[in-house]
């Protein structure tokens, strides 16, 4: 059964059956702690310090970590930011502007960008593979 | 159709729908759905027909013929949508 996951030490959450051994934003090893759903949304709730510049900014390092970069097209990637703002502002947390809430607070997690998109056919095993919304692309070997 | 204002793949599609219905004499009711909740509820009762068709989710763009429900989702082709639409 899946459950929510807090870094001890940088805040991150993670919602799945085993916390990572490794948290993918501070590396910091085996930090990992189980919490309740609710603790999950108010921390989440609580990053609202967090303007269009710095999600930017986090997105590329977030990236640069990983086997994706942002897309090149900037006029793309700040359409996609001014949706997933949207969608905070609206909605209450940062979704995805191309798919829609189901109004489950546990399934639309999901929908949270960035999703956890290496699993979905857009990407997975794809040369040119990309998340849905494409502010995500496969970075070229 | 189903889409979002924020959504670029929506966006990419907007001519192409346009050059459709002047092409083919085909209305396209298009429904925005992150800043129209009626939209958006109408999209949710129709979960069962568009999930399997797209990948498991609610994606935009989805166009939805309201007559036979076929569904076909995601930036396409002028030709694949024309295919689609007259199929």
């Amino acid at each position: 059964m899946k459950k929510y996951w807090r870094c001890h030490v940088c805040n991150d959450i993670h919602y799945g059956i085993r916390p990572p051994e490794i948290c993918p934003t501070c590396e910091f090893k085996n930090a990992y702690v189980e919490i309740s759903s609710a603790e999950a949304k108010k921390i989440q709730a609580a990053e609202t310090d967090m303007d269009k510049v710095k999600f930017r900014q986090a997105i590329g390092e977030f990236a640069k970590r990983n086997e994706f970069q942002v897309n090149p097209n900037t006029d793309k990637v700040n359409m996609l930011i001014d949706g997933v703002f949207s969608c905070e502002e609206n909605h209450g947390m940062k979704y995805c502007p191309c798919r829609l809430i189901a109004k489950d607070f546990e399934e639309d997690l999901k929908l949270v960008c960035p999703c956890n998109f290496l699993i979905h056919e857009t990407y997975k095993d794809k040369e040119d593979g990309e998340c849905w919304c494409g502010l995500f692309i496969r970075r070229k070997k | 159709m189903f889409h979002g204002r924020e959504c670029p793949h929506c966006q990419a599609m907007m001519p192409l729908v346009d050059r459709l219905e002047n092409e083919a004499g085909i209305k396209i009711d298009k429904k925005e759905i992150w800043h129209n909740e009626k939209n958006a509820d109408l999209m949710r009762s129709l979960r069962d027909i568009i999930e399997p068709k797209c990948g498991g989710q609610l994606r935009t763009p989805t166009f939805m013929n309201t007559e036979t429900n076929d569904i076909m989702c995601g930036e396409v082709q002028y030709g694949k949508l024309k295919e689609w639409a007259t199929r």
